[in-house]
């Protein structure tokens, strides 16, 4: 290495002022930053000259030549005898000694040396929260959000209160004319007093009782979630109308099912609705009836719709195709159709409701509450007119037989789809009944006694795992 | 379509009367009658994953959507419902919210920010 051999030959040049420690120094220098590659050639060109000077200088101990090793930064800057000749001598950063080195200028070790190595401790100081409120945005946001939140929630909650109010205002005195009691929250004592019930900020209910050929009238007023901002963004994308729902419970119907419903709920109730389902699926027009297009019909027995759809039904749909949603009447009802896992293992059909359903759409929007609720008089008229002649039909004979006939196979088919469910049911009962048994013949302390009870059971199990040899009755229930 | 009932007698029967049953008790087990709406119910339990995640993994924003959550549990719940369960929710998420400000008070950053 060209340096090197420069550096042995300075020393000896200079040996009255080379010592033993400031060579141990060049050589450590040398050695650490060896690896490096360089073109020697051009790193070094400024020797070149020097080295015709340093004729003299011998043999160097620098028969170490690495292959171009040398360093990058270095710049060795070789001095003349003659230190006034070299310009860079001043220039060069040096060691502790000026003079202790000649021509060896490292910068970075001799930069680490110089300079303290900065240790920087950042002390964690936590932020003063009040120092800057302008970083806070994002919890101010969050906050102005929580506001507007609940001030929708009270201006959504007056407003629905509002609308049923104002619907129940204009409905009572058609309601009392027809109930002896309207209004009833269920408690033990009866409220005359008891009106509407809030369910919840926009679900009201009203329940009337006390009149001929009916149990009693559920009037659900199905609101718009105005409280919940959420919903109410929602309603943006999808709009709903706030929905009346009006059950009667009837005591004297007979058997058919029957349903008028828009397109979209039509499609909706056969999918969901147990009766309708089962025993009239398919959905039919009524233009022949001279009805608007909007409605479609679920008819289990013909007749029906004939005596039910009369002038004036006709007349009301047409007029009020947009409030009406769904009249739906039935003997079989049972509400939605159980999720299918139940069926399986349900063993018993509920119990059918004669019903009289209809659901209608308040029309609210661009309007006070109090239009809306006038709007609306007219289909509660509708539902009693409704009632009354449902009230009144009465089924021709093949008819009668034929929904009779319908009704015993559905039976048939639910009791078929359920046999399994119950089969195992049965088995799981004699289980049980044959297990509390022995527990009871242990108890017992008499010895007589169990081996009694043990052979019958061991001739039971005889007899079950033999060849039958019986025709097994299976019994319907 | 004006009207009277169709037949002119009055058709109120006093001594026909049925008290109102609330349907709630007779229908299916936890309230998982169909058609109706269990808002409330997931909104409620999200509060609270958010309230926990928020605590223990100190996420201020998901302090702030448990305090959301518990916001329109309440505004969609019905009266008959617990309210104790609502505050219960609504306090947890209020001391989730103060506890992710009381540990280190810089400001919120979203989670999908990089900074």
């Amino acid at each position: 290495m060209r340096v090197y051999s420069v550096g042995s030959r300075l020393c000896k040049t200079y040996n009255e002022r080379a010592t033993n420690r400031s060579w141990s120094h060049l050589q450590n220098f040398l050695v650490t930053y060896s690896s490096r590659n360089a073109t020697a050639v051009d790193e070094f060109a400024e020797f070149e000259d020097f080295e015709e000077e340093f004729e003299t200088g011998a043999a160097a101990a620098a028969s170490e030549e690495d292959d171009g090793d040398s360093i990058e930064d270095v710049e060795v800057e070789v001095e003349d005898e003659e230190e006034d000749e070299e310009p860079a001598l001043e220039d060069l950063e040096l060691g502790h000694d000026e003079e202790e080195f000649e021509g060896w200028d490292a910068k970075e070790p001799v930069v680490g040396n110089n300079k303290e190595v900065p240790r920087l401790t950042i002390t964690k100081v936590p932020m003063h929260l009040r120092t800057n409120w302008d970083s806070y945005f994002l919890e101010m946001l969050m906050l102005a959000g929580l506001a507007v939140y609940f001030l929708n929630f009270v201006v959504g909650r007056s407003k629905n209160q509002r609308l049923a109010n104002a619907w129940f205002s204009a409905h009572k005195t058609l309601l009392e004319e027809n109930f002896s009691l309207v209004g009833d929250d269920g408690s033990k004592d009866v409220d005359p007093n008891a009106g509407l019930i809030k369910e919840s900020e926009n679900v009201f209910t009203l329940w009337c009782s006390g009149r001929s050929c009916c149990e009693g009238m559920l009037v659900e007023l199905k609101l718009l979630k105005r409280q919940d901002l959420v919903a109410v963004i929602s309603q943006i994308v999808r709009p709903v109308t706030d929905q009346i729902q009006i059950r009667v419970n009837l005591t004297e119907m007979d058997s058919f099912v029957f349903c008028v419903a828009a397109k979209k709920t039509a499609q909706r109730l056969v999918k969901d609705m147990a009766d309708i389902s089962v025993f009239c699926p398919e959905r039919r027009s009524l233009e022949k009836m001279g009805v608007s297009q909007v409605f479609s019909l679920m008819n289990e027995i013909g007749e029906v719709s004939a005596a039910l759809i009369d002038r004036r039904m006709i007349d009301a749909l047409n007029k009020y195709s947009d409030l009406i949603d769904c009249i739906h009447v039935s003997d079989q009802f049972t509400g939605q159709k159980q999720p299918q896992e139940e069926t399986g293992t349900a063993t018993k059909l509920p119990e059918p409701a004669k019903v009289l359903i209809c659901t209608f759409n308040l029309p609210t929007k661009q309007r006070t509450p109090q239009e809306a609720a006038d709007a609306a008089r007219p289909l509660m008229q509708l539902v009693f007119y409704l009632l009354e002649r449902v009230k009144r039909f009465r089924l021709g004979k093949e008819a009668k037989a034929k929904a009779i006939n319908n009704r015993q196979k559905a039976q048939e088919a639910f009791l078929k789809s359920t046999h399994a469910a119950r089969a195992e049911a049965a088995a799981a009962r004699r289980e049980e009944k044959r297990r509390q048994e022995k527990e009871r013949i242990m108890a017992e302390d008499d010895p007589e006694k169990q081996r009694r009870w043990e052979e019958k059971e061991n001739k039971r199990q005889m007899k079950k795992k033999g060849p039958r040899m019986k025709q097994l009755k299976v019994k319907a229930i | 379509m004006h009207g009277s009932p169709v037949s002119q007698a009055d058709p109120r029967r006093p001594d026909k009367i049925v008290r109102y049953k609330a349907p709630a008790p007779l229908s299916q087990a936890s309230g998982a009658a169909p058609g109706e709406d269990l808002t409330p119910d997931y909104m409620n339990i999200l509060g609270m994953i958010f309230s926990m995640c928020g605590l223990m993994m100190r996420l201020k924003w998901c302090a702030w959507v448990a305090l959301y959550c518990s916001c329109i549990s309440f505004a969609n719940s019905k009266v008959n419902d617990d309210t104790k369960q609502i505050l219960s929710s609504f306090m947890l998420s209020i001391s989730s919210v103060v506890m992710s400000y009381l540990q280190n008070p810089t400001p919120m950053s979203l989670p999908w920010a990089t900074t």
